[in-house]
Parts: structure tokens; sequence; C-alpha cells
């Protein structure tokens, strides 16, 4: 822990310290699902409504839709990497206590009467043992499953365009929840669907991210980069 | 999808040279003329006859050998006794079947085999009727084949379909002829999954067949199924003798494995990214694909590109207007509207009429705006009155 000395307007000297939030995974892996729901929303609206037209060409080498479908997949399987990365690293991982630590603070009301008065601006902010408070962990959860649904729902379209290979060896499981799941026609209302959550998920959590940077005074924006945030040293 | 697991076809060949002798051996149901006969009479010739023969064993995934085996097979066709029953529908896979301007071989065979009972087709009436098909039942038990067009209704405890003098639900008579049935074949979306009478609000209560009876249901769904599914899968039966090979909704994987989008010949275009945008635009001139005008072939399992319709000179697709999706299970109200892409599926979300008919994206870009004015909202508030510390 390193302590640098600051001073603020007042004159008054001010104490902080470096506090390793992120690990080089955690960044590595929040980033790259940036890029990847960035890349998949834009080429998943293309998908659902092809909008641009490809440019006129007497050839048949015209693969626009294709082009588009694979910059999708490869992003889809970069999702499920990331998704499965993220499972290991938050159940496995023992330097990764934080995370899980979370799951505790959610059973304890005042948790909750305190985090939801601190951003109607009434409370204070609770002292959590976890990385995540309440809210924000429930919303990480539900993400989670969001991101679950989409891929899954994303297999069993993709092993009806790709018969061989992985598509081949996940065939049959994939009809099976195809049939759970209503017909292939509902799968893919389903995934647009969890679309539309994961938009309005990143959405919440950029301003909640932005909020908290600009009133919890810990440069919890710059933590997200450098990995490192600033406490207030008592 | 594994490929089909090697069969003897020399065994296979033996296998159903005996099954042909087999019902060689049991009585005909009909008594006069035969297949060829008939044939000849609506005049049809041998060359004519034998190329059906090697179409349907080509479709079946025989090889050509097989297609002197599948013209003997079609002799006995009148062995088998057929009962088809027609419960809450519209009759139309029958009339597609029979009422075609040119009969073909299809439908004249079908018109041929011995169907005991078939309310549009028989000449009884009334209580003869009734007679008909409880001494069918009772004569050929166990050994007849049941083929069942519609949905049954299940409502008022089945009372929403009575048929005959006894006014017997449908439900009951379903049941009842499934019980003693050799094999089961649901001709149709309706009676494979419900159909129209079961979209929401589903009044009537109408289900699958499969959904009242244990045994097993071949489905040949289709809003109507080609008539060489509906004759394939009784070809099938007749020359294996056993139920065929089916897929995660009991269809005939000969017929169903694949979507209408991978057989299709558009789908060049699709890739390409080559859309119709409206009816009659010069894409459409050019054949491009007809995603963008509602085709729902990437959802739809069946083969119609292959078979085509109209004395197979046509489908849907090749004459420009998309797949319906009509072999899916409640295609009605999964598929959306007919003209539209699924993206532009409309939600009953009227909120006193505010958000009629929205489609999925116009819904969430209003929860969009409204995350987005509570956050700004927030923001300004927070300016104002700063979080606790």
């Amino acid at each position: 822990m390193q302590t640098v000395q600051n001073k603020d307007a007042s004159h008054e000297e001010v104490h902080i310290e470096q506090e390793l939030e992120f690990s080089t995974f955690y960044r590595l892996h929040h980033w790259v699902r940036v890029l990847s729901i960035i890349v998949l929303t834009a080429t998943g609206f293309y998908l659902a409504i092809p909008v641009i037209a490809p440019a006129q060409n007497p050839e048949p080498t015209n693969f626009m839709y294709a082009l588009f479908r694979s910059w999708h997949l490869i992003f889809g399987f970069v999702m499920i990497s990331m998704f499965i990365g993220k499972t290991y690293y938050f159940l496995f991982v023992k330097s990764n206590r934080a995370e899980v630590k979370s799951i505790k603070d959610i059973f304890r009301l005042e948790n909750w009467a305190k985090q939801i008065g601190y951003y109607f601006l009434v409370t204070k902010h609770p002292q959590l043992t976890g990385a995540y408070n309440v809210v924000q962990f429930i919303a990480y959860v539900a993400f989670y499953f969001i991101s679950l649904g989409l891929i899954v729902t994303g297999l069993i379209l993709y092993v009806h365009v790709y018969h061989e290979g992985m598509g081949g060896v996940l065939y049959d499981s994939m009809r099976y929840l195809e049939v759970m799941l209503g017909g292939l026609a509902f799968v893919r209302e389903l995934h647009h669907l969890l679309m539309w959550g994961t938009i309005l998920f990143v959405v919440v959590h950029v301003y909640m991210a932005i909020f908290n940077a600009v009133y919890g005074k810990e440069g919890s924006i710059d933590s997200i980069i450098s990995g490192y945030k600033w406490h207030r040293k008592h | 999808m594994k490929p089909h697991t090697e069969v003897s076809f020399d065994k296979l060949y033996k296998d159903f040279e005996n099954r042909i002798k087999d019902l060689e051996k049991l009585p005909r149901v009909k008594e006069e003329g035969s297949v060829e006969q008939m044939l000849t009479e609506k005049g049809f010739s041998r060359r004519d006859f034998m190329k059906w023969a090697s179409a349907i064993t080509a479709m079946l995934a025989l090889p050509s050998s097989f297609t002197p085996l599948m013209a003997d097979a079609i002799k006995v066709v009148d062995r088998l006794p057929i009962i088809w029953l027609h419960m809450a529908e519209c009759t139309g896979c029958s009339e597609a079947l029979l009422r075609s301007a040119h009969p073909t071989i299809d439908s004249l065979i079908f018109d041929y085999i011995s169907l005991e009972y078939h309310e549009t087709l028989m000449a009884a009436a009334g209580w003869q009727a009734e007679e008909n098909i409880e001494h069918a039942m009772d004569k050929y038990k166990g050994q007849y084949i049941l083929m069942v067009e519609g949905g049954i209704p299940t409502g008022l405890e089945g009372s929403y379909l009575t048929i005959g003098g006894h006014g017997k639900k449908g439900i009951d008579i379903a049941k009842e002829a499934s019980d003693n049935a050799a094999a089961i074949f649901a001709i149709g979306t309706c009676s494979a999954y419900g159909g129209v009478q079961a979209a929401i609000p589903n009044p009537t209560g109408a289900v699958a067949l499969s959904d009242v009876t244990n045994k097993t249901v071949i489905n040949v769904p289709g809003c109507p199924p080609s008539e060489k599914n509906i004759v394939g899968t009784l070809m099938y039966y007749l020359l294996y003798g056993s139920l065929p090979a089916l897929d995660v909704y009991n269809r005939p994987k000969w017929a169903y494995r694949l979507r209408i989008h991978d057989l299709c010949e558009r789908r060049g275009r699709f890739d390409a990214g080559e859309f119709v945008e409206s009816f009659g635009d010069e894409g459409a001139k050019d054949g491009y694909c007809l995603y963008k005008v509602g085709c729902k072939g990437p959802y739809t399992f069946n083969n119609c590109s292959k078979n085509k319709f109209n004395e197979d000179t046509s489908w849907p697709v090749q004459v420009g207007f998309g797949c319906i999706g009509c072999s899916e299970p409640d295609f009605w109200d999964t598929m959306g509207t007919v003209n539209e892409p699924l993206a532009n599926k409309l939600y009953n979300t009227t909120f006193s009429g505010l958000g009629a008919d929205a489609t999925a994206d116009k819904i969430g870009v209003a929860i969009l705006a409204a995350t987005a004015i509570g956050v700004t909202a927030h923001a300004v508030l927070a300016l104002v009155k700063p979080p606790k510390e």
C-alpha cells in the first residue's frame, strides 16, 4: 500500500491510500465484453432487419449478410469464453473473495435500505464487506442470466446455420432446448428481447459508474482501467 | 447432424420384399380393380407410374435400385385399412390432396387406398356413416392406420366438437380411434399442434392429437402439408412396417429434417445481403431474398423447395412470396405478421391504446428513453442535493 499526501482546497492535509480493486483478468474481461456487446448489438440489429444494401456487383461475390453474421458469431463465441472465464473466476479464484462476499451482504435488510436511500440522496452509503453494493450485485446477477439466455438462444440459432463441427456436436441438445422454449421463432424472439435487456443494463451501469466516480471520489472509473482505486486514509 | 448410420441395403431390400409378400397375403380391402388398372384408366402410362415410384424412392432416401420394389409396394397399398378422421379443421388438407386441377399419382393413390372412413369422400351419410366407422374400427382393430386432420377441442370438456347422430365428442372419437390403431398420423398443422383454432386466446381449448393419446403420433404438419409428405409417410410405413426416424416434434426426418432456409434457392441472395424491400421492386424481379418482406423460412422445417406444389411447378418462395412458417408449432402466434420480418412482430401492449401493436424495438426504445430521462433527472437532482458522504 502506498500512501500519497494531497492538499485540497482548504489546505487541510488528506491522506489517501491505493487499493488494488480489479485484477488484470477482471479488467481485460470487462473491456473485451464491452467491445463484444457493441459489435454484437450493432451486427445483431443488421441481422434482424438488414438495413444496409451491398454495393451493386455483377459477380456473385457479395457476402454482406454472411459477413455480418460471421462477426456476430465470432464475438458471440468471445462472449461465451468470457462467460465461462468469469464464472470460473467468480467461483474458484482464491484472490477474488471480495465478489463472493457480496452474497452475504444482500441478506441484510439494512444494506438494502441504506443503499436505496443513498441513491435517493437521503442516507449514507452502507459499510459493506463485499466488492459490490447490494443493488449493484443483483443487477450483475441479472445480467449474468441475461447473458446465459443470450448464449443459449444464440447457440440454438447457430446449430441451424452451421451443421458441421461444433454445430453438429451441439445439434441434438440444442434442438431439445429449442422445443422446451417453444420453437425456433420464439428462440429468435427471445434472443432479440434479451438484447434489449443488455442495452438497458449497459445504460444504467455506465450512469451508475459515472455517478459513483463523481460523488464517491475514489477514482472508481479509473480502477477499471488501471486496477487501483483510492481510499481516504483514516 | 450426424450422418445416418450405415444400413445394409441388401438386407433392407430383402426385408421390404418379405414385407410386401406378407401384405400380399392379406385380403384386399377393396374388391374391384387394382392400382395399375386404376392408373391406366385415368390415363397414366406405366412410364409415368415408374417415374413417380422413383421420385418417392429418392424422397425416402433409398437407392434407385429400390424403385421396382416401390412400384410393387404401391400395388399392395389397398391391403392397409385407413381411417381418416376430421376434427376441428377446414378440410383443406384433404382438399389440397384431392382437388388438384389434374390429379397427380399421389392424389389418385390416396383416392384409391382403402379409406374405410373419410367424411368428405365417403358416400355414406347419417346412421350408415356411424355404422361404417364402428364397423371399420371393430373389424380392423389394431391393424388400421389412423390419419387425423384437425385439432382436438378440449374446452367445455370437449363439447365444442360433436360429430354424428350420437353426438359423440371429437376428443372421445380421437381417443378411441387412437387406442386401436396400428399407426397414427396427424395430418396437417391443426392435428399436429392445434393449428389456427389453438391460436391465442384458443377459445375452444384446441390441442394436438398427441396431447390426447399416449401412443406415438407421427406429425405431418403443413397448412396444408405437401401431398408427397402424406403419401411418403404412408409408403414408409407400408415398406418398413415401422415408424420413421422422427425429429424433435415427431415429424419424419426425411421430410422435416432441414429448414426451408437450408433448402432455399434464394439462400445465396440472403448471404449476399440482397433483399426484396417491397413486393414488385427491382430486387423482387431479380429473385432477391424475401427475408425483409417476412419470409419465415429461417424458422421453419419442411421440404417445400424439394417437393413443390401444383404438379411440381412451383412453391411460395419461388413465386416471390415468403414462407409463412405453416409447419411449425403455434405459427399463428410465434411467426408475427405475415409480410414483416420477425423483428417487427407486434406485441399487445395496449396501455389504454398508448403502446398498441408495438414492436420489440419500439418498446425497447421507449424504455430506453424513459431510462435516459430518469438518469438525467437523477444526475440533476444529485447536483442540487449531492449524496451523503
